[in-house]
This record gives structure tokens, sequence and C-alpha cells, in this order.
């Protein structure tokens, strides 16, 4: 048996009820006891562990509407549409949606809608170990959202989800999105991710995105500090033909994050864009899976992550690439680059290609490497002192994935938080030294 | 006045030594050209100079504008006026360049005790400066050396230089790989430096920079030692007569 046993607290805290379909639910709830948790024997899991869940014993939230909550950044975003999760709790619908854009909490959604919030593709597998994460929030999902846009309608307004953990203590949640676009339609839907206290807790979210054909869905992840967060976050998207799907994952902070993408490249003429940016410091452990699938011809995909580790952090990237047997003529590019600042920082990259067409353009490589010594001597010949110059290229080496965010004041606002950040991390290393 | 006076400087890399004893003196206002075959230990020099860590000096001296320069880190020679133009500037992808202009001129300032220049007057004098090198203002935005040609990595020395102000600038075979155009705009700007408060130091594998900038010194570097000096009618026989006769007659 290679998967650790479901805690009891958390086989005692399984709800009557949820948001999924009856059926659903109750097959859920058959399966969680026997697939219990990815456990360390799990290949997927070799460099991230569940300890501090298990050991954790989190309380189903009970948090209330209304919770006088603010998240502390502000991101400089133009009137987005705020949908704010207090301990997992959704605080209710903003007033002021724009026309055609259609929110409903996911316990009022239409029977077809909550089937297809719990219906990702690929299907979860008990064979799959990470998919008993997945098992486990459709048999916990007290809450969330469907996010409609219609077809054609470009949506200029950012959709921001804001996950703001820890009100309450040693809370957890297992909050469902779903996202669907109609044909041609384009939106953006950005996690702003913050633990709002110390004490730990563990969000296990899902989102599914559902990708019409032509249209283009941003999806932007800003884990923000918080050394309290424990998460295991899943995404799925599916794209239809011509449909775009971009995705950036930024992640600066929590103790413990896992965060996984299924992209399904399913009809022809789409395309994939993932970066990721992971800052890990402290004992922080970040850590993204993700797969991509081109089951259809003539698709695309590049995929670029970079991880920079401090301290004792640990930064894991697994990339994944699948390419079904009648894919042909698909291009899919893929590079993981890592920089490592510290002797007991550790890094694990691992590209995965798995590719059954014959006419494929596929090519993926990664580095693990230490700041330049030359680039260095080459700032400081120019009066730039050591610590500032190590900073102006760590600082250089996010940048090229924040250079990629589409959002120019979010990008600007990115790159002054990772200065500060590591200005910030000057001091730490000082007082610990 | 002597700005750089370096006396019988020995030094080694990974226990391999590479100058064997260098005598040089540098005063204000002048122009000094030195020329060696390759291996002769002319990068060596000018890494000793720069600070860089993988050189150890085993003898010697140098005094930059009275201070001891081999107690001096590499930042702190660059803010006190020593500039290194280098022979293969090292790419940095990430860290825009007009970043790097405003932290260099920034650091050189804060060591005069100025304040920080306001970024109006700062934008204004680097256009200026990026006209004149006849390069493009979208290259300030650009990541420092990134995908830039060889001629274009020269140049952007040369540009760091003008803005600098160094009192010592020292310029490691800027002239190699340029073609003829870049060549004349490079020279023009080296002559535009040449001052009375100022010492330049052209490092060069080729007479040809000096048909354009006219050295007050030649010296031929041969096996980490000066083996001749003279004025520039001694870069001229050098082109015609090849290394081989010079080093001869030294020796």
């Amino acid at each position: 048996m290679k998967r650790v046993e479901l805690p009891e607290w958390l086989s005692a805290a399984l709800p009557e009820q949820t948001v999924a379909p009856a059926e659903v639910a109750r097959a859920a709830r058959s399966q969680v006891e026997s697939l219990g948790l990815p456990g360390p024997r799990d290949e997927e899991w070799r460099w991230t562990n569940l300890r501090a869940i298990q050991r954790g014993r989190f309380n189903a939230s009970t948090g209330a509407v209304g919770a006088d909550i603010e998240p502390s950044t502000r991101l400089p975003l133009e009137n987005p549409v705020r949908l704010r999760f207090v301990d997992g709790v959704f605080q209710g619908l903003p007033d002021d949606l724009p026309t055609d854009v259609t929110i409903t909490a996911l316990a009022d959604a239409d029977e077809a809608s909550r089937v297809a919030a719990f219906s990702p593709k690929p299907a979860p597998s008990v064979d799959n170990p990470n998919d008993a994460l997945v098992t486990l929030n459709t048999a916990m999902a007290r809450e969330g959202v469907v996010i409609d846009v219609a077809a054609s309608a470009v949506i200029e307004r950012p959709i921001v989800i804001e996950w703001l953990d820890g009100a309450t203590e040693s809370v957890m949640s297992h909050p469902r999105i779903l996202v669907r676009l109609g044909q041609s339609a384009a939106a953006t839907l950005i996690e702003h991710i913050e633990t709002v206290g110390d004490q730990p807790i563990w969000r296990n979210s899902v989102i599914v995105a559902s990708i019409a054909a032509n249209a283009a869905l941003t999806h932007i992840a800003l884990g923000l500090d918080g050394d309290a967060r424990l998460a295991t976050e899943r995404s799925f998207a599916e794209l239809d033909r011509d449909a775009r799907y971009y995705n950036y994952n930024v992640q600066l902070g929590g103790q413990m994050i896992r965060r996984e993408y299924d992209i399904h490249v399913g009809g022809s003429g789409a395309h994939t864009d993932l970066f990721g940016l992971m800052m890990p410091r402290g004992k922080q452990v970040l850590d993204t899976h993700t797969r991509i699938t081109h089951a259809a011809a003539d698709t695309t995909s590049n995929e670029h992550y970079r991880t920079i580790v401090d301290d004792s952090g640990r930064g894991i990237f697994k990339g994944r690439i699948l390419i079904e047997k009648d894919a042909q003529r698909i291009e899919a590019y893929q590079s993981s680059n890592n920089l490592i600042l510290s002797d007991d920082a550790e890094i694990d990259a691992k590209p995965e290609l798995e590719i059954y067409a014959d006419d494929v353009k596929c090519s993926h490589g990664a580095t693990i490497g230490r700041l330049d010594d030359e680039a260095l001597y080459y700032l400081q010949s120019r009066g730039v002192p050591e610590a500032a110059a190590r900073n102006l290229l760590i600082a250089g080496f996010a940048q090229e994935v924040i250079d990629e965010i589409p959002l120019v004041e979010l990008r600007d606002w990115l790159t002054e938080h990772v200065e500060q950040r590591l200005v910030e991390q000057i001091a730490r290393s000082e007082r610990n030294a | 006045m002597a700005l750089l006076e370096i006396k019988n400087l020995h030094a080694e890399i990974d226990g391999k030594k590479i100058l064997n004893g260098i005598d040089l003196t540098v005063n204000a206002g002048e122009i000094h050209a030195i020329m060696g075959p390759n291996g002769s230990g002319k990068s060596t020099l000018c890494n000793v100079l720069g600070g860089h860590e993988g050189y150890e000096v085993t003898q010697g001296s140098i005094t930059f504008d009275g201070h001891d320069l081999l107690e001096m880190e590499t930042e702190e020679r660059a803010v006190a006026g020593l500039l290194l133009g280098f022979q293969h500037p090292v790419e940095i992808p990430g860290v825009k360049n007009i970043y790097l202009l405003k932290e260099a001129l920034n650091a050189k300032r804060e060591a005069q005790g100025l304040d920080e220049i306001d970024t109006f007057s700062f934008m204004k004098q680097v256009r200026e400066l990026v006209a004149s090198m006849d390069m493009d203002d979208s290259f300030l935005h650009r990541g420092v050396n990134a995908g830039f040609s060889g001629g274009e990595k020269k140049r952007n020395e040369i540009l760091q230089m003008l803005l600098l102000e160094p009192k010592i600038a020292l310029l490691d075979e800027t002239d190699s790989g340029l073609d003829i155009d870049a060549l004349k705009i490079v020279s023009a700007s080296i002559n535009r430096m040449r001052d009375e408060e100022r010492g330049i130091i052209l490092v060069t594998h080729y007479q040809r920079l000096l048909n354009y900038v006219e050295p007050d010194f030649v010296h031929i570097l041969y096996e980490g030692r000066i083996v001749k000096s003279g004025d520039k009618t001694l870069a001229q026989r050098l082109e015609a007569e090849g290394y081989q006769d010079i080093l001869e007659e030294a020796s």
C-alpha cells in the first residue's frame, strides 16, 4: 500500500451534503477512504509530502459570509470583479458584474453546471495518486462558484478570486470553481492568494476551466507571502478548437504549496502558454506539476518555468507533455531554469515527454545553476556593490518570467514586489548570520 | 601627477605565472597603448587592475590616485574612477541597460557624497550619449548585452564610460571585431574623453585603432613583462615589421 491512510480527523469531517451533484458526491465519499492521501512512495510525491497536513488536525471551515477580512496586498488592477473566499467560504456576488458575465454560487447552480464543475478532463482516476485530492475535494466541497462568459464577449475587467485563508485557526477548505468561456470569448482570471493568520491552514482547491472554440482564457496565480499556508491546488483546462489558455503561475510564499495543472489541448489550432516563477526561501516547499496533453493535430504549447531557491527552501518542477497518436504537426517547447542561492537549498526539476505521434517538434531543457560569477564581476566593475549586484542578477532572472505577464500594471507591481523581497532577504540573511 | 603607478607586478592564475614584473606609470592627460601577441598577459593585466577574484598578485604594488589599489574591492575601484572596458562583455538578460547605467552612476555619486541623480536629467544625459554612439534608444530597455552583436557590446562599454567619466579608462581590446564604421564611432568617443584630467589605457592587438586614437606612449608586452616602450612610431614599426624583429631587438 503506497498511500497514506486518511487521517481520522479528516474522515470524521466528511459532510453529508456538498455542492456536488448527489450521485457524484456519494461516489467520491465511498472512494476517499480507500484512496487515502498520496504518500512519499508515490513517484509523483517523491519530493513533496503531505505530512504537515496529516498531522495538522484541520477543521472544516464554518466561516460565515460577511467576514471582515481584507487582503493586505492591493493589486493594481483596473476595476476588478472580486470574488472573495475567506477560509474557503464565498463572500457573495459583487453588485456590478459586467454584462456577458454570469457568476453563480455552486449551491445555486443548475444540475448541468454542477455536473460540469465536477467532471474535469481527464476524469479523476483511482490509479493516479494526485487524483485522491481531487476526489477528496469532491467529497468535501461546500463552496464554489460557476463563472460563465458569454460567446464573443471580451471581458476587460479581470475576474479576481481572492483566496484569503487563516481568518480562523487550523481551518481547511475544499472549494471548487468552474469557469466556462463561450465561443470566441476572452477573459482574465486572477487568483490572489494570501494567508492572513500565522497558524497553519490547508486549502485543497480545484479550478475547472472549459474554453470553447476560439476563446482565450488568461489565468494568473499569485501566491503571496505567508508561511502558514499549506495548499494543494489543482487546475484543469480543456481547450476546444483554436482556443488559447495563457497561464502565469507565480509562487512567492507558503509552507508547502503543491500546484498541479492538467491542460487538455483537445481541438486543432489550440495553443497554451505556461509560465512559472517560484521563489522558496526559509523552509518553504513550492512545487508545481504540469501535464499538457496534445490530443488534437496542429496544436502548440510553450512552457517556461523558473525557480529561485534560497535558505533551506525547496523548489520542484515537473512538466509532462503527452502527444497522442493522431496528434500530428505538434510544436511543444518546455524549459525549466533554476537558480540555487544557498548550500542548503534544493531544486528538483523533471521534464517528461511522451510522444506517440511522428510529426512533432518538441524540445525540453532544464538547467540548475548558481549566480554567474562573471556577471557579478561585470556589475561590480561598474561600481555596484556585491549584495546589490547579486540582487540585480536574481531580479533579472525572475524578470524574464514577469515580463511575460500581459497586464502591465501587474507586471510593474510584481517587479517591484520581487525587488523589495530581495532587499528584505539581505536583511534576513544578515540577521541569521 | 601619476594617476596609476604599477611597480614590479607579478600575478598568477591557478598557480600559473602570467605577469612577471610589470612597471608602468600613467599620468593624467596621457594615452598609453599596450600591445602584445596572444598570451602575453594583456587580459591578465586588465583583470588584475579590475579586481577579478581569479587572479592572485604575488608581488609588486599598484597605486591608483593615491590609494593602494590592491586593497580595494572591484566596486570600490569603479566608484573611485577606474573603469574597465571588457574584451568580452558578459550578457545579462533580465537586467535592463538603463537600470545598470542608473545603478552605476548613482553608486559613483554616492561615493562622491552626491544625491541620486533625478530621473529627468539622467534620461536626458543618457539619450544624448546613446545618440552620440549612433545607437537606438530601444537598446536602453534591452537586457545588458543580451543578444548584442560584438560591435554593439563594445559600443555599450564605451557608452558606460562616457556616462561614468572615469579617471582611468582601461579598454581591453575594445577595437577587436569592430567593423570600420563602429571603429570610427568608438575612436571618436575615446578622443572625446581625452582630457587633462584623465588617463586612458588602450590594450590592443591591432595597430589600426592607433590610426584613429593617437597614443602618447606605446608599450610592448611579452611574456608578462613590458619589453619595449616608445612613442606612436613603435606601433607603426610593429605593423610594418611584426613582433618578431622587435622582440629580438628587445632581448
